[in-house]
């Protein structure tokens, strides 16, 4: 599983230009382009309590701010209060003979062991509680007010971004929209509403009359002098609290343990990855919860041909040795791959961007004319970043025409243990052996010299074919087209040795 | 203490169970080890008596896995005997390793925790999940240790005692295991 997770062995180069692992990659199916964490858009589908699994919406959510108002984290270690029962038994008032025995409750943390009770809170009656006597301390804090006018800053400058957004793509209203006033009865509120925006916002005007009135936070120069006993008196690790604890709770920053209190739960949220180029969804989580499933999961893994460093031999500077790279196919399709040197793949992208800088230009100009609906935000095309990784290594790959073909990802053939690999008659030399959809492949890598020490980086250019089977619009020919693609990877073989 | 004389000569006859005890066969003690009244021990846990006895008292739980061992240091007096005390209602959890020849009452070792050779546990302690208290100490009572960087703080209380846990363990493993024979202590 950790392989999985934290390989940085063989790193892929996604579109915008970072580098990754396939693991940490998507691949959009519409664009036919890798993509990451960088450049597909995070939208926030639902906020939820990941201990009573409540959906909030997120208008809600943000009032509450962010936070379950049934569950609790421990002030102490930060995880997640448990309610616990207990029975005492208490004298009756009526006659002080009789003992009646009754159910309490109270919140416990079952890794730090911290109670409500630590906190001097007394024991509940009812099992779920809300808070009722434990936040009165925090409202006579002047950090509450002090949070409550951050708060409402962040909310008009949001507001006042939003304005400047909304008369920036204004120009683009349809003004079939913008003349509907003139209807009887049809205010702008209607038509605001029944183009899907929010209200009507205040004036910019007034916001930044309002935003003029905040006090940012002044540095004073005399601050109360320290207590006498600072220097002479050991201190208790056991009674003082630690910085994260304090700024979990920003609102009563407590100094002394005793005076932790139980926090409202922090919200979690659902998150759904969408393209920026095709703004298709490449990854979309199920609403419930307690689901862990995907409606959309277009992890590049179950695309892109994954790459594996085998073996490297002896990395000396400017001698020649063998690295053993494996290939498998994670598709249901058949794949054929070709290698391609950096530069090559360099030289054929700058003759194919001269020729296309034509027909991009007429393009743009129609995107243009599309985009005019407001609903849709524009998008954002960045230029890829440069790869900024040294290549410390020559490696000799077979001619651009040599092809290997990977047969489809078979599930029954995960369970064969037999271990059995076989050479096929028609592979070139270079291909070591297969076994169903991997093949093993031997380079000649010939590390730099001069990096005695430093890790000895490759880099080729993988050329694989993939079935793609969303119908282009515009086509007719509904079949699945095969097309080629391009990736750059980058393999870490290992240190360079001296001798 | 005529036990201790026959430490080298018969081992065998150095295990002392007290009668309500109840020890899985298939668990493994070696050396001079006494084990007190309503004590389980699990299968599978390991009890080595190496540097002197050890002398486990009532209704402790030690889980499957766990392993307590008296040390014989390679530099240390072979001509003394250290003895290894636990007290009474203590919690030794799946696979912790305790090495510390003194033990107070009512203390937990969560799962996978280790307490080295030089560590005294006084009464109410709980060693958390994975902590792993290697230095030279006297825990104060009460401490519980968490979380992946071994923080600590004081509780209020002792952790619970299980007694009706070792109640139903009591019932419930002999129905699944042979037991150790008990052996009084005077014999
Ligand atoms: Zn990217
Ligand atoms: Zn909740
Ligand atoms: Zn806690
Ligand atoms: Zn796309």
């Amino acid at each position: 599983m950790s392989y999985l997770s934290k390989s940085d062995i063989v790193k892929y180069a996604c579109t915008c230009g970072q580098l990754k692992s396939i693991t940490n990659m998507y691949f959009c199916r519409h664009c036919l382009k890798l993509r990451c964490g960088y450049c597909v858009c995070h939208e926030v589908d639902s906020h939820y309590c990941s201990n009573c699994l409540e959906i909030l919406p997120s208008a809600e959510a943000r009032l509450k701010k962010n936070r379950c108002q049934t569950c609790f984290d421990c002030p102490n270690c930060l995880n997640t209060l448990a309610v616990r029962g207990t029975t005492v038994s208490v004298r009756d008032p009526d006659d002080p003979s009789k003992v009646n025995s009754q159910k309490k409750y109270y919140h416990a943390c079952f890794f730090c062991r911290w109670t409500t009770r630590d906190a001097g809170l007394p024991d509940q009656a009812v099992q779920t509680v809300s808070a009722n006597g434990w936040t009165h301390k925090e409202t006579n804090s002047s950090n509450v007010q002090r949070v409550t006018v951050l708060l409402e800053r962040a909310r008009l400058l949001g507001t006042l971004e939003r304005h400047e957004r909304e008369q920036r793509e204004k120009k683009f209203t349809p003004r079939s929209r913008r003349t509907f006033t003139h209807l009887p009865g049809v205010t702008s509120a209607h038509v605001r509403k029944r183009a899907g925006l929010p209200p009507e916002l205040p004036a910019p005007s007034t916001i930044k009359d309002t935003l003029a009135e905040f006090q940012p936070a002044v540095a004073k120069e005399s601050v109360n002098p320290l207590p006498e006993e600072i220097f002479t008196k050991a201190v208790n690790l056991f009674e003082i609290t630690t910085m994260p604890q304090r700024l979990a709770q920003p609102e009563i920053q407590p100094v002394f343990c005793v005076d932790l209190l139980p926090a409202y739960k922090h919200l979690s949220t659902k998150r759904s990855q969408r393209c920026r180029e095709c703004e298709h969804n490449v990854s979309k989580p199920e609403l419930n919860p307690s689901s862990t499933k995907f409606k959309i999961q277009q992890a590049a893994y179950f695309h892109v041909p994954e790459v594996r460093l085998v073996t490297a031999g002896a990395l000396i500077g400017g001698k020649d040795t063998e690295v053993v790279l494996l290939f498998s196919n994670p598709s249901q399709h058949p794949t054929t791959l070709s290698f391609i040197s950096l530069r090559e793949a360099e030289e054929e992208e700058g003759n194919k961007q001269t020729e296309d800088t034509s027909d991009l230009a007429d393009q743009q100009g129609e995107a243009a004319s599309s985009l005019s609906s407001l609903t849709k935000p524009a998008v954002v095309l960045e230029e890829p970043r440069p790869i900024s990784i040294k290549v410390t290594g020559n490696v000799e790959l077979p001619s651009p025409d040599a092809e290997i073909t990977l047969p489809p990802k078979d599930d029954a053939a995960e369970y064969d243990y037999s271990g059995e690999t076989h050479k096929s008659h028609n592979d070139p030399k270079w291909v070591m052996h297969r076994r169903a959809n991997k093949a093993a492949v031997s380079f000649t890598v010939t590390p730099e010299t001069g990096f005695t020490g430093k890790r000895c980086v490759i880099g080729f250019v993988l050329r694989y074919t993939y079935i793609n089977r969303i119908p282009s619009p515009g086509s007719f020919d509904q079949k699945p087209q095969e097309v080629r693609l391009d990736t750059r990877l980058f393999v870490d073989c290992g240190k360079i040795c001296s001798k | 203490m005529s036990s201790l004389s026959s430490h080298d000569s018969k081992p065998k006859h150095d295990l002392k169970i007290h009668s309500d005890a109840v020890v899985c066969h298939e668990s493994k003690l070696r050396g001079d080890i006494t084990i007190g009244t309503h004590t389980v021990v699990h299968p599978r846990a390991t009890i080595i008596a190496e540097a002197g006895p050890i002398v486990i008292g009532d209704y402790n739980i030690i889980e499957e896995q766990s392993f307590i061992i008296n040390r014989l240091s390679p530099d240390a007096d072979h001509s003394k005997q250290v003895v290894m005390e636990i007290g009474n209602n203590n919690v030794f959890e799946v696979g912790c390793v305790f090495e510390s020849p003194k033990m107070g009452d009512q203390n937990v070792l969560e799962v996978k925790s280790h307490v080295g050779p030089n560590v005294e546990v006084t009464n109410g302690c709980i060693i958390g999940t994975g902590c792993k208290l290697r230095g030279t100490e006297v825990l104060p009572e009460n401490t519980v240790v968490y979380g992946r960087d071994c923080a600590r703080r004081i509780a209020l209380d002792r952790p619970p005692t299980q007694g009706l846990q070792v109640d139903f363990l009591s019932k419930v493993l002999v129905n699944y295991h042979h037991l150790k024979k008990p052996r009084s202590a005077n014999t």
